[in-house]
C-alpha cells in the first residue's frame, strides 16, 4: 500500500518493457513496470479495476487503470493513449527509464461476488484496458467462473489493443472472443459495425451472468441500453467511469459525478448505482 | 432620466420579436447598492428590468462570453439576435467588439441609455455601511439620492459616483438602435490626472506599490471574466499546452498575469472599470489600463471603442508610428 | 472550562505574551483585511466584520508545495508541516472556525491528508464572537451562530472595555495560561451571553435547509439554474472566498534543476476544472458548473459527510460581481418542481 503517512508521495518504478499496442497520433503504448524498491511488493496488493496515478517527475501525473491482473505477478502494466501533456511525456519513455506510480487507488470489480457466474466483457478501443485484468483474472481462476465472453471492437483493426492475447481467447476452452471494426476493411473476417451492435449480434444470455463494459462514454451509454434490452438487470451491469483527476484520493474535488468521487468511490460502478446519478452520463 | 415603464415596454417589444433570443439589462439586486445584470429570454420577464444609478454592471460583458452547447446533429444553430442595454461607457464595449468582429452588427440589437453616472458600491458602503436593503438611486447634475430601505440619503456626486463617471466623456451611447431617454449633456473631461499622480512616484515606489497590490491577488480571474474585451475562448493564462503562466500564486506569476492582461488590452480597453469594480481584494487594476490608454492616445492618436468603422489599433500599423513604447 | 478576561488596551500585551505560538490575526492590507502572521501587535485590530479572504488559507494555503525534487533524480523531499510547532489563529470568526470542522471530514476520510491535518493539529483557534452580524450573514440557518463555539478552543466577546474569554478546550486553557489572563466575573459571563443572544436576533437572512439536500438531485436538468448561470461570469470569487470550498489542482513546476509538485486552489466554476484531455467537458457551460457548486455544498457533501458544506458567512453573496445570491438560489430550488433526469 501507499505511504500511509503521505498519500501524495509516489513510488519510483522501472520500465521493464515498453511497446506500442496501436499506431498513430493517438497511439497506445503499454508499459510493464516494477518497483525500484523491491520491498514495495511485500505490501502491494491490487485487484482488477484498481487504478494508479502514473507520472513523470517534472511533468505531472494522471490516472490510469492497472491493466494487469494481480495474477500476473512481479510487474504492473499500464496501457496509455497519447493524448495530453502527461501522456505525451510518458510516451517518450522507453525500457530502462523510470516513472512514478501512486496507488493502488479506487475500488475494484467484486470478483469474489461474481464467482460461479458467466462473465461478459464489452470493450471499445482503449476501454479494453480496465477489462483486461478482469479477463486475465478469470482465466487464471478458471474453475471459479463460468463462461467468459470477450466482446471487443475498435475503429479499425489497427486500433485493437492486446492483439497478441486476443487469438488465445478464441481457442481457449470456456472463453470466446468476438471482434468488430467500425468500418469495412479488406480481409477482416469478423463483425463490421459499432460495439453496441456487435453486442446484439453476439446476444449473450443474462442468465447467471455479469456484463462489464468500458469504452467511450457514448459507447457505454448504448451498450448499457442494449444490455438492458437483452434482459440484464441493472445490478448485473458494471462499468468504469473516467473523469479528470488530480489527487486520486477523494480530496481535490474534480472527479465527482453527483455525490460520488470517481477516484475513490469508483471507478467501478454498477448500473444500479449510476442510474440514479444523471451526471455519470454527462 | 429613463422612464422605467418605457424601458420595460421597449424590452417587451424587443423580446417578442422573432429574431431576438435574449436581452441583457439590469434588475434590482437581492440587496445593496448594486443592481444585478439580468439576462432575460421571455417578454414576461421584462417587468423585472430597471435602470437607475445602481446599474453599474456592463451588460456588453455578457454578449461574447455566452457558452453554447454543440448543436445536435441535424439541428439548426440559433442565429437570433441578442439585445443589450448599454450606458455610454458600456456602448464603447459594443463598438470595440464590433471593430474586432467578435460578432456582426446585425447580431445585436442595442438599446442605448443616456446616463448621468452610477454609484460606486465601495464609496456608498464607506458612507452608509453595508445594507441588506435593495437600494435605488436617482442622479442629477449635482446630487445622488439613494433610497436605502425607505431612508433617503442625498450625496454630492463626487462623493459617491464611480471615478469613471466623474471624468466621463461619453455619457450618451456611441452605438444604438433605440435610444431610451433623452441625450444628456457632457459634464466633464478627462485630463488623466490620476495617471499624472501615479507617474510622480519613483520607480522604486511604483515597484513597491505593485508588489503589494499583486501579492494580494487570488487569481480568481474575475477581472478577466467581467472584462468585455476579454472574450478569448481559451485565455493564455489558462492554457496548459504550452503553459505560459503557472497556476501557483506568488508575486512573479501574479505579476505576469496582470501585466500580460494589461498589454493584451492595449488599444482595446474601453475604461468601463468593471475589472476594478469586481476585484474582491481591491487591486487598482485601472491604473495600468489608464496609463496604457493615455500612451495609446498620445503616441498613436487612437481611442478604442468610439468608431464602429475604425480598424483595431494593432491592425493599423504605420511606419511613422512612434517607438517609445518599446521598453 | 474557564472564564477569563483582559482589558481592551491590553490586547497588544496579550499578543506579545504568546511567544511560544506563531500567531495569525486580522491585519489590514490596504483596504482589505486578511489573516497575517503577527509581527507587530500594534497592527492587529479586532474591530472588523470579517476578512475578505477566509482564514482557510492558514490550513490550506492557496499554493502549497507537496514535495521537492531535483530534475533527473528520483529522490523526493516531502514538505509536510511540523505539527509540533504551535500556531494560533487569533480573532477568527465563529463561521470560519465552523468551516474547519466541516472541511476536516474531507481531509480525514479514508486517506488522511497530512498537510492539512498537521496544520490543524498544531493550531489553537481563538474565536471572536460577532456582536453585529453583516447584512448577508445566515450562520444560524446552517448550524452556526454569531457566538457559535463549533471548532473553537476559546471564544472571545468584545464587551467594550474588555474582552471576555471563554476557554472551551485544553488548548484554550493553555492559551489563557500563556496569555496570563485574569479570571472573569459572573457579570462578564452574563454580558457575553446577552451579547450572543442579541446578535442572534440581528441575523437578518435565513434559509430553512430542510429537504434541500434530498431535493437538489431531482433538479439536475431543471431550467431554473439558468436564471443564475446566465449572468455568471465563471470567475473564482464565490469558491476561492468560500471557507468550506476545498478543491485544488496539482502541478509540477520545474526550473532548470530544482522542481516541485505543488497544489493550488482550484474551482469548479472554471471550465478547465472538469475538461477532459479529449476535449469533452462533462460540465460544458456555467449552468452545469453553477449547479455543481450549489449541489456540492447542499447535497453531495451532506450525502457523504452528513453536514452541509456552508457556514452562512455570506462571502459569496457579498463579493459576487453579478449578484448571484446563494440564498436566492436555494429559495428558488425549493419552489422548483422536481423532474426525473435522464440517464442511459
Amino acid at each position: 500500500m501507499m505511504d500511509e503517512s503521505n498519500p501524495y508521495l509516489p513510488y519510483i518504478v522501472n520500465i521493464e518493457d515498453a511497446r506500442y499496442e496501436t499506431p498513430g497520433d493517438r497511439a497506445i503504448k503499454t508499459f510493464r513496470v516494477t518497483f525500484a524498491d523491491d520491498k514495495v511488493w511485500d505490501t502491494w496488493s491490487h485487484s482488477p479495476g484498481n487504478c494508479a496515478m502514473v507520472g513523470r517527475l517534472g511533468v505531472g501525473e494522471a490516472m490510469f487503470c492497472i491493466s494487469s491482473s494481480p495474477t500476473e505477478e512481479g510487474y504492473l502494466r499500464f496501457s496509455i493513449m497519447k493524448m495530453g501533456k502527461v501522456t505525451r511525456a510518458l510516451h517518450e519513455l522507453e525500457t530502462g527509464d523510470t516513472m512514478t506510480v501512486r496507488g493502488p487507488l479506487g475500488n475494484s470489480f467484486p470478483m469474489e461476488e461474481w464467482e460461479g457466474k458467466n462473465i461478459v466483457t464489452v470493450g471499445g478501443g482503449i476501454g479494453q484496458a480496465p477489462l483486461r485484468p478482469v479477463i486475465n483474472y478469470v482465466r487464471a481462476n478458471r474453475d471459479k467462473y463460468g463462461e467468459l465472453q470477450v466482446i471487443y471492437g475498435s475503429r479499425t483493426s489497427e486500433d485493437l489493443c492486446f492483439q497478441d492475447e486476443l487469438g488465445e481467447f478464441m481457442t481457449e476452452s470456456g472463453t470466446s472472443c468476438h471482434l468488430s471494426v467500425d468500418v469495412e476493411e479488406e480481409k477482416w473476417p469478423h463483425f463490421v459495425g459499432f460495439v453496441p451492435n456487435l453486442l446484439m449480434e453476439v446476444s449473450p444470455s443474462p442468465e447467471n451472468a455479469i456484463a462489464v463494459t468500458c469504452g467511450p462514454p457514448i459507447m457505454i451509454k448504448f451498450v448499457t441500453q442494449n444490455l438492458l434490452k437483452l434482459g440484464f438487470a441493472p445490478e448485473q451491469i458494471y462499468t468504469t467511469l473516467e473523469e479528470r483527476m488530480k489527487c486520486g484520493i477523494g480530496k481535490c474535488g474534480r472527479c465527482n459525478v453527483g455525490h460520488l468521487y470517481v477516484c475513490k468511490d469508483g471507478p467501478v460502478f454498477s448500473y444500479e448505482t449510476l442510474k440514479k446519478i444523471p451526471e455519470a452520463f454527462a | 432620466m429613463v422612464d422605467e415603464k418605457k424601458l420595460q415596454e421597449k424590452a417587451r417589444e424587443t423580446l417578442i420579436r422573432d429574431d431576438v433570443r435574449r436581452l441583457i439589462g439590469w434588475k434590482r439586486g437581492t440587496y445593496g447598492f448594486e443592481a444585478a445584470p439580468a439576462v432575460v429570454t421571455d417578454a414576461s420577464q421584462a417587468e423585472q428590468l430597471i435602470f437607475d444609478a445602481t446599474c453599474v454592471a456592463n451588460p456588453a460583458s455578457f454578449i461574447a462570453i455566452e457558452e453554447k452547447k454543440p448543436v445536435p446533429r441535424g439541428a439548426e444553430p440559433d442565429t437570433r439576435k441578442v439585445a443589450v442595454m448599454v450606458k455610454g461607457c458600456d456602448s464603447r464595449a459594443v463598438v470595440q467588439q464590433l471593430v474586432e468582429k467578435a460578432y456582426a452588427r446585425e447580431d445585436v440589437v442595442v438599446l442605448g441609455i443616456p446616463c448621468l453616472g452610477v454609484v460606486d458600491r465601495r464609496k456608498a458602503e464607506k458612507l452608509f455601511g453595508q445594507t441588506g436593503a435593495q437600494v435605488s438611486a436617482k442622479v442629477d447634475k449635482e446630487k445622488v439620492a439613494l433610497d436605502i430601505g425607505g431612508d433617503v440619503k442625498t450625496v454630492d456626486r463626487s462623493n459617491i459616483l464611480m471615478d469613471k463617471c466623474l471624468r466621463c466623456r461619453y455619457p450618451n451611447p456611441l452605438v444604438s438602435d433605440f435610444l431610451l431617454g433623452e441625450e444628456v449633456e457632457k459634464w466633464a473631461d478627462d485630463d488623466f490626472a490620476d495617471v499624472d499622480e501615479f507617474e510622480k512616484m519613483s520607480p522604486e515606489d511604483k515597484w513597491k506599490h505593485w508588489d503589494e497590490q499583486f501579492s494580494k491577488c487570488i487569481r480568481c480571474y474575475s477581472c478577466r471574466n467581467v472584462c468585455p474585451m476579454c472574450y478569448c475562448v481559451e485565455c493564455v493564462v489558462s492554457k496548459l499546452r504550452p503553459q505560459w503562466t503557472r497556476r501557483s500564486t506568488d508575486i512573479s506569476e501574479n505579476t505576469v498575469y496582470h501585466v500580460q492582461r494589461a498589454w493584451h488590452l492595449a488599444g482595446r480597453c474601453i475604461e468601463c472599470m468593471e475589472c476594478q469594480r469586481v476585484c474582491p481584494v481591491d487591486i487598482p487594476i485601472m491604473t495600468l489600463n489608464r496609463k496604457m490608454t493615455r500612451d495609446v492616445k498620445e503616441m498613436f492618436e487612437y481611442e478604442p471603442g468610439v468608431d464602429v468603422e475604425a480598424e483595431p489599433m494593432l491592425a493599423c500599423y504605420n511606419p511613422q508610428d512612434p517607438e517609445e513604447y518599446i521598453m | 472550562m474557564g472564564d477569563y478576561k483582559f482589558a481592551r488596551d491590553k490586547l497588544a500585551d496579550v499578543l506579545t505574551s504568546l511567544k511560544e505560538y506563531q500567531v495569525f490575526a486580522p491585519a489590514a492590507v490596504g483596504d482589505v483585511l486578511r489573516f497575517k502572521e503577527v509581527t507587530d501587535p500594534a497592527n492587529v485590530s479586532l474591530d472588523y466584520d470579517n476578512t475578505t479572504v477566509p482564514p482557510k488559507e492558514l490550513m490550506f494555503p492557496q499554493t502549497e508545495t507537496l514535495f521537492k525534487y531535483r530534475l533527473g533524480s528520483t529522490e523526493v523531499e516531502p514538505s509536510v508541516p511540523d505539527a509540533s510547532k504551535k500556531r494560533m489563529v487569533f480573532g477568527i470568526r465563529p463561521c470560519d472556525a465552523h468551516a474547519y470542522s466541516i472541511v476536516d471530514n474531507l481531509y480525514g476520510w479514508d486517506f488522511a491528508d497530512p498537510y492539512y491535518q498537521k496544520r490543524r493539529e498544531g493550531t489553537t483557534l481563538v474565536g471572536l464572537a460577532c456582536a453585529e452580524p453583516c447584512a448577508n450573514c445566515f450562520c444560524p440557518s446552517v448550524g452556526g451562530g454569531p457566538a457559535s463555539e463549533k471548532g473553537l478552543d476559546a471564544l472571545m466577546f468584545d464587551l467594550g472595555d474588555a474582552y471576555y474569554v471563554n476557554s472551551l478546550t485544553d488548548k484554550g486553557e493553555e492559551f489563557a495560561k500563556a496569555a496570563g489572563l485574569e479570571a472573569a466575573g459572573d457579570a462578564d459571563a452574563k454580558a457575553a451571553a446577552k451579547q450572543g443572544e442579541d446578535a442572534l436576533k440581528k441575523v437578518a437572512r435565513s434559509i430553512d435547509t430542510a429537504g434541500i439536500p434530498e431535493k437538489l438531485p431531482s433538479l439536475y436538468d431543471h431550467p431554473f439554474w439558468e436564471q443564475f448561470s446566465d449572468r455568471c461570469l465563471g470567475c473564482g470569487i464565490c469558491t476561492f472566498l468560500c471557507p468550506t470550498c476545498h478543491c485544488f489542482d496539482i502541478q509540477d513546476e520545474a526550473e532548470a534543476f530544482d522542481a516541485r509538485r505543488a497544489r493550488m486552489w482550484d474551482t469548479c466554476m472554471f471550465s478547465e476544472y472538469s475538461l477532459h484531455t479529449s476535449g469533452h467537458n462533462p460540465r460544458p457551460t456555467r449552468k452545469e458548473r453553477t449547479r455543481n457548486r450549489i449541489s456540492h455544498k447542499y447535497s453531495y457533501f451532506p450525502e457523504k459527510f452528513d453536514v452541509i458544506a456552508c457556514v452562512g458567512c455570506g462571502r459569496c453573496i457579498n463579493h459576487c460581481p453579478v449578484n448571484i445570491d446563494i440564498l436566492d438560489i436555494l429559495d428558488k430550488s425549493k419552489q422548483a418542481e422536481a423532474k426525473e433526469a435522464k440517464t442511459a
